[in-house]
């Protein structure tokens, strides 16, 4: 009943013992980023975790528009506290908002894509079929980066449909031809994607995956607001290069930049900068994530 | 074909494979017995692979298996029950592990079928008992039509049907020339399976033999003699190396001897049987014999290994009177 049927045997090739290797079936960097898709697309939980993201962001955004707007406009605001409300609304970062929440659903997703395969011994199957272990690292990257950005890309287009009405009403609709606009939006992807990846990183090294959450939670919600709040001036001078800080410049218009300049002695990076040093945390965390793939045992 | 050379593994103070060298041939059903933590897994888990030997290497089909341009084809494994992500569903998982190789969709259906697991491939593993995690398991080990498979315990949690289907797979498997190296902690289950036995324990080879040159190694066999006039057989085959030992009224399990002497010993002296049966040490038998220093974890009640195959014998024995 058990005959294992050659179908696995390329034509030509005589069935029975020594049959040569089989190149028709080598493992390339392409079959392997399909399985890894294939592994990423058949959970729920990362679908529920994308859908999210789209949600909460797009949410958030709708929200801070809807509500600086009605303060803006209300006859109970005086002129003088509706002026900076005003200028928040016709500042096209509003409309990105919601990625400082959505990062949070990007971030569990990639701590989970990773530790999920540990806490479940799938790792073991992953790197037996791939035993070079770096290319399903690299494979598992590159769709975590790829659904990371088309989701946020999705839920960027939807706050900003979502958003539309309202600041349409106000004549604050933000002009999509203009430099800053374009980069703030493409920026707001990038920096979703990014902290997904730092998220990954983390996984891939701690392996665990309450440890690791608690780790990257801990780091964007407690630790970097933390030292942006503490008045010491070590705090004040490190705070800017933390990944999701130095990061989030990239969703910032330069007169936000400037203003900050002008208000503090602490060092205020550029937005391209900001995102460079975020992308340097994660390029370091993920060559540390490949060497200890490399040299642990699975 | 898996060639070992002084393959070692030590994890922190703990030396869990001390430098063993051994060769699994092709062709042939091979077994790897050892009590548990004596290195089994870990042997396997460095063969795949997953576990960096502290010293020594390991081949499979010539050279170290992450060399392997497209391993699945070259080595099918089970290591563990469930090494799949819980939340996915077995064909889904079966799809992912096919897709790093490029086999298709057939390939998929064909392992399904060949395993059972047609009605319960489209439910999430989560839910599977060991059994079915254990089929799911050999379906993936199977997917690369491999020359060589390493399946730790695959009988676990099988029911009879599924512990027999393995048995006649593996064994034709090893017909058609493959490799099959297979751990277990059953000896029985070993001496069905298995053509060629190593026993590890406490990290080291201690024997690495045909089975029957195993079972033959054991302490010697016995005879069993069924005769009205038992006492007086005994006092005729006195001698220094056999034991007689009295099992019930009229039977008696003689040790030392062969059931040809003692045949024509009652033959001579006129004395009627009505049983001579000579018993094989089992493998059971000479594998708790082999191990017995070598064996980590203890239970309070362990027995020492003693000459019974037949749980009825065994119970006898505890009313045994010692008659030389």
């Amino acid at each position: 009943m058990s005959t294992l049927t050659p179908t696995a045997t390329p034509r030509g090739a005589t069935p029975g013992p020594a049959h040569p290797s089989k190149p028709a079936h080598r493992v390339t960097f392409p079959r392997v980023l399909h399985s890894e898709w294939i592994k990423f697309s058949t959970l729920r939980s990362t679908v529920w975790t994308l859908g999210s993201t789209v949600v909460v962001m797009a949410g958030v955004s709708f929200l801070a528009v809807f509500f600086t707007a009605r303060d803006a406009f209300s006859s109970k605001t005086s002129p003088e506290e509706a002026a900076p409300l005003v200028a928040l609304l016709h500042n096209p970062s509003i409309v990105v908002t919601g990625a400082d929440l959505a990062l949070l659903a990007v971030a569990v997703l990639g701590v989970l894509v990773i530790t999920g395969e540990y806490t479940t011994g799938m790792i073991r199957s992953t790197l037996t079929a791939v035993p070079r272990r770096l290319p399903a690292l690299w494979a598992k990257a590159l769709v975590l980066a790829a659904t990371a950005a088309v989701t946020a890309a999705g839920a960027t287009a939807l706050s900003w449909a979502v958003s539309l009405p309202t600041l349409s009403a106000h004549d604050a609709a933000i002009d999509l031809g203009d430099p800053q606009t374009q980069r703030i939006l493409i920026g707001g992807v990038l920096y979703l994607v990014t902290i997904s990846l730092l998220a990954f990183a983390i996984g891939a090294i701690l392996r665990v995956s309450a440890g690791a959450l608690a780790t990257v939670l801990g780091l964007l919600l407690v630790v970097e607001n933390l030292f942006r709040a503490i008045p010491a001036d070590f705090f004040r001078n490190v705070s800017p290069f933390l990944p999701a800080t130095a990061g989030h410049q990239i969703t910032a218009t330069q007169a936000t930049i400037e203003q900050a300049r002008a208000t503090s002695s602490a060092p205020v990076l550029d937005p391209w900068l900001g995102y460079g040093v975020m992308f340097l945390w994660v390029a370091v965390l993920l060559a540390v994530a490949a060497v200890l793939l490399r040299r642990r045992d699975a | 074909m898996i060639i070992a050379e002084s393959l070692s593994k030590t994890y922190g103070p703990k030396r869990a494979v001390d430098g063993i060298s051994f060769t699994v041939a092709p062709g042939k059903v091979t077994g790897f017995l050892g009590p548990n933590g004596a290195g089994k897994s870990t042997t396997m888990r460095m063969i795949v692979g997953l576990d960096r030997p502290t010293h020594g290497t390991v081949t499979v089909n010539g050279c170290p298996y992450a060399q392997h341009r497209s391993p699945l084809t070259e080595v099918g494994a089970l290591l563990e029950a469930k090494a799949v992500h819980t939340g996915r569903s077995a064909a889904n998982h079966l799809r992912a592990v096919a897709a790093t190789h490029g086999f298709g969709r057939a390939r998929i259906e064909e392992v399904i079928e060949m395993t059972g697991l047609q009605t319960v491939a489209g439910r999430r593993v989560g839910g599977f008992s060991l059994g079915m995690g254990q089929r799911l398991g050999i379906a993936v080990a199977l997917l690369g039509d491999p020359q060589t498979l390493i399946l730790d315990e695959p009988v676990n949690g099988l029911d009879p049907e599924g512990v027999l289907w393995v048995r006649n797979l593996m064994r034709e498997l090893a017909t058609q020339g493959r490799t099959v190296f297979l751990s277990s902690h059953l000896m029985s289950e070993m001496a069905l399976t298995a053509d060629h036995i190593l026993v590890i324990g406490r990290g080291r080879i201690i024997a690495d033999a045909s089975v029957a040159d195993i079972i033959g190694r054991s302490s010697g066999t016995t005879v069993l003699v069924r005769s009205p006039q038992a006492t007086e057989l005994v006092d005729l085959l006195r001698g220094p190396d056999i034991t007689a030992t009295s099992v019930e009224a009229g039977l008696v399990e003689i040790s030392g001897t062969t059931a040809q002497v003692i045949g024509e010993t009652a033959a001579a002296a006129g004395l009627v049987l009505h049983e001579l049966a000579p018993r094989k040490g089992s493998l059971e038998d000479s594998y708790m014999a082999l191990t017995a220093d070598a064996v980590e974890y203890h239970s309070a009640s362990t027995t020492p290994a003693t000459s019974t195959t037949d749980p009825a014998l065994s119970a006898a024995g505890t009313v045994t009177e010692e008659q030389q």
